[in-house]
Parts: structure tokens; sequence; C-alpha cells
């Protein structure tokens, strides 16, 4: 670095994979909280596993998430100003908010689900008088369930999409700003992360759904992976090819579009065909792929901006 | 008619001493290794006869539009009454969603207080007591100048009407107070 003959000093990216990680596990909390909140209020099978699943797996996500974002602020200690300080103009302002009555609402209902089988656990073995105690309290609080399911609901969907707008906000990047089919008013990459969120969440969920009845999800996930193929074509021919150059253009080809759409898309074809269980290891290609849509996103947007 | 600050710059004049950088970090006490205003020396290009290098300040722009300011969540990057686009520490998280939107590269995170820094044209420090930035007090080639242009009769509003000024990176928009005349750089 010789700022008197050579170039600039080089500047490293300002955004880095923690940034990437907590995008990517916000999106996944988003949509696991949205597959178990969804089945437990419309599914005919009331699949419990998945209920569980996803249950749990949308709190602990989007905490690990927050701490990741806490980590990576210059002065993770200040982290409070930003509930204090608000601008309304600023989409991580806002942003704020909306992660943070999620994560609340998630807790919640996960705290929820998890007393409705505890405390079920302990009325069928009726061990203690204390056990009933517990259960009965248990019922006076599933009576929220439903409520905390729909308001959780609208606030999954508003944090997967807030991750897109965070990036899309930024006008002065070509990438994150990119807007849809040329629409200025519409930003492309909170549909991208939407979609994107609502597949990796459901993926993730239907991982520890064990050996239930879950033909129903995989088609619900082929139709996220065919939607997510149509936006991220119509993307490659809305922006500059250098952001698809160099290693970026690796983890997009490799990652996110073999590992995390194509392959998992004839293997679940295959599987329903078939009737094979290969729910595992798609669902963990799935969940690569979004991780690796938001490094792409994350790392060439800022490279090449 | 409220106040514009701005800084002109004309290219030709400089002679790449690097006096502007070194005045601002002893004036502003930046960090090791990190800078609030800097000069690197774009060329040489081309090839003899026709070589041509020049030296471009490196700095805030102090935009109109400043994206900065738009996405601060805590409002701690802000646009005060002079319009210079400033940046209140207390406030700052260190969240780094200025340093993404900021086209010009032009703000670091300070290692010493994790807030985000740049350039503040000496706003507090010097202008405030009647003095111009560091950089501009100190250019030997007389290559900086400083001061309202909203005033038709300040050094700097002189200037740019009898040159013609380019702004950095004009088609974001962003409408910057840092202007940079050509005039003689072949």
């Amino acid at each position: 670095m010789d700022i008197t003959w050579g170039v600039s000093a080089s500047h490293h990216l300002p955004w880095h994979w923690l940034i990437a990680v907590y995008l990517f596990l916000a999106g996944v909390s988003g949509g696991a909280f949205l597959t178990a909140a969804l089945t437990d209020m419309y599914s005919k099978d009331h699949n419990i596993r998945i209920i569980r699943t996803g249950a749990y797996i949308a709190p602990v996500s989007i905490i690990i998430g927050l701490v990741l974002l806490v980590f990576d602020l210059g002065r993770p200690l200040h982290f409070w100003k930003l509930l204090i300080n608000v601008n309304a103009g600023s989409v991580m302002s806002i942003g704020v908010f909306i992660i943070s009555i999620f994560s609340g609402l998630a807790a919640v209902y996960g705290g929820i689900v998890w007393l409705a089988s505890n405390s079920g656990k302990r009325i069928t073995k009726g061990v203690h008088a204390a056990a009933d105690e517990i259960a009965a309290t248990g019922k006076g609080i599933q009576s929220l369930r439903k409520p905390v399911a729909i308001l959780g609901s609208l606030f999954a969907v508003g944090t997967a999409t807030y991750t897109g707008f965070l990036l899309s906000a930024v006008t002065t990047n070509g990438l994150w700003h990119v807007p849809f089919l040329g629409i200025q008013a519409v930003p492309f990459l909170p549909i991208l992360f939407l979609v994107s969120a609502m597949s990796a969440g459901l993926a993730a969920t239907l991982i520890g759904a064990g050996k239930s009845e879950i033909t129903i999800y995989k088609k619900i996930d082929l139709v996220f992976i065919v939607l997510e193929l149509i936006l991220l074509a119509i993307l490659y021919a809305s922006i500059k090819s250098v952001f698809f150059s160099g290693t970026m253009g690796t983890i997009f080809w490799l990652g996110v579009v073999a590992i995390g759409l194509v392959v998992p898309f004839f293997l679940t074809v295959y599987s329903l065909a078939k009737h094979k269980s290969v729910v595992v290891p798609v669902s963990a290609m799935i969940v690569v792929g979004g991780l690796c849509l938001r490094f792409f996103v994350v790392y060439s947007g800022q490279m090449f901006k | 008619m409220a106040k514009q600050y701005a800084m002109i710059v004309q290219v030709a004049k400089c002679i790449g001493c690097q006096a502007c950088t070194v005045a601002c970090k002893f004036q502003n006490e930046v960090p090791d290794g990190q800078y609030r205003t800097k000069t690197p020396a774009i060329g040489p290009k081309g090839t003899y006869p026709n070589l041509s290098l020049f030296f471009e300040k490196e700095a805030c722009q102090m935009c109109k539009n400043a994206p900065c300011v738009k996405v601060c969540p805590t409002r701690a990057s802000y646009k005060n009454e002079d319009g210079v686009v400033l940046v209140d520490v207390d406030k700052c998280v260190g969240c780094k969603y200025c340093m993404t939107a900021c086209p010009y590269d032009a703000r670091f995170t300070n290692a010493k207080t994790g807030a985000v820094d740049k350039c503040s044209f000496c706003y507090e420090i010097r202008v405030g007591n009647g003095q111009k930035p560091a950089c501009v007090s100190t250019c030997v080639g007389g290559a900086l100048e400083f001061g309202n242009i909203n005033d038709s009769n300040s050094d700097a509003a002189k200037l740019l009407a009898k040159y013609k000024a380019q702004v950095r990176k004009p088609e974001f928009g962003t409408i910057p107070n840092v202007y940079y005349i050509y005039e003689g750089v072949k």
C-alpha cells in the first residue's frame, strides 16, 4: 500500500461473512417459523414433528443470527442505541424492530409448543400432582398458540423480506439495488430472499421431520426450487456479468445453482416418483444453497458495485 | 441564504506531495494505517511522448443527497445546517451500513473508537473558528480551495464560476460538494 505513488489503500469490504450468515439465519428462521405455524393451523395431519422442529429452529437461528450481528458492530456494547435512536427512513432502523418482535414471538411460540408436548407426556405418565399443575398452566397458555402463530407468521414474512430490503435500499450498489424485471419501484432482492428463506427454512425443518409422511412438503419445496431458478435466471439477465466472475461465479454456479437447486430438484422428483426418501441429503443441499446465495449476494455486491 | 461549504480541487496544481494526507493525520488524530483523505497517483498512463500522470485527492464528497445519511439507522450520520456531512460518534454503533452505501469508499471504522470515521471538512475544530480545513491550509501547490459557494464573493465560488468543474460519479445522483477542476491536466 503506497499511497504516494501507488494505488489508493486497498479497501476491504465493509460487510463480510458474519453478515452473510446472519442474513441466512434470519431467512431460515422465518421459513422454519412459517412451516411450523402453517402446519399447526391448517394441516389436517398436524404433523407434530414438523411443528416442533420448525418452532425450535426459528428462535434458535434468529437469536444466533442476532448475536453474530452484534459482534459484527464496531461497537458491540452500544447496540442498544439502535433501539433509542430511530431513523424511519433507514431500512435497518425499521428492521431492528421487525426482527426484535419476530424473535420475541418465535421464542414464545417455541415455548408454547414445548410446553404442550411436555405437559402431554406428563399427563400420560401421571407422575406427580405438580405435573398436573404444570399441565393446567400449560393449557392456559395454549390459548395463545393460535394468535402467536398468526402474528409470528406475519413477522416471519417481514423478517425474511427485510433481509432483502436491507441490501436493496443501498441505491449505489448495482447488484443489491437491481429492480425486479426493470420495474424501478419493485426491488428484486426482497422477493428472491423471501423465496429462498421459505425454501431453506422448510428444508431445515424437514431434516428434523424423521420418518413421518412429508410428501406434501416435498411438493411445496419443489415449487420453491422452480421459483428460485426462475428468479435467478431473471437476476442473471438483469445485472452485469462481472458479478458472476471469479470465486463469486463458482459460489453462484456450484453452490447456489447446482448444489442448492438443480440437484435437489432432480432428487426430489426422483424420490416422489419412486417413493424413496432422500429428504435429509436434499434438505441439507437446499440449506447449503441458501447460505451460498447470501454469501454470493453480500460479497459480489460489494466487490463489483 | 444558507451556507454550503465546498472544497475545490485544482488537479493540475497538485504535485502529489501528500502534505494534505499528513496534515489531516495530525489535525484529526487518525489511527495508524487509516486515512480521512489520501491523494493517490492516477497513472502514469500511456507511452512516451503521450504520458499522463496526475494526483486525485480522495475524501468524503459531502454529498447533498448523501446515501450514508439516508441509510444510517441511528441518525449518527447527518448533514448540518452548513451542508456538511458529519458523524455523531456518540450515536454510532459501527454497523457499517453507511460504508456499504458510500460510492466513494470515503468511510472507515476508526480502529480506536469502533465508530465510523471520515473527512469532516475539519468543521468542528477549524471551520468554526474561521479557519480553512487542515489540508487546504497546508496545500503546497495551492491546489485546494474551500469556502461557502452560496456566497459569490468567496474564493471557492469564484473558482467554480471561472472554470468548468466536475464531481465524482455523478451518475449516482449524490450531488457532491467536492469539485474537481481538470483545467491544464493532460
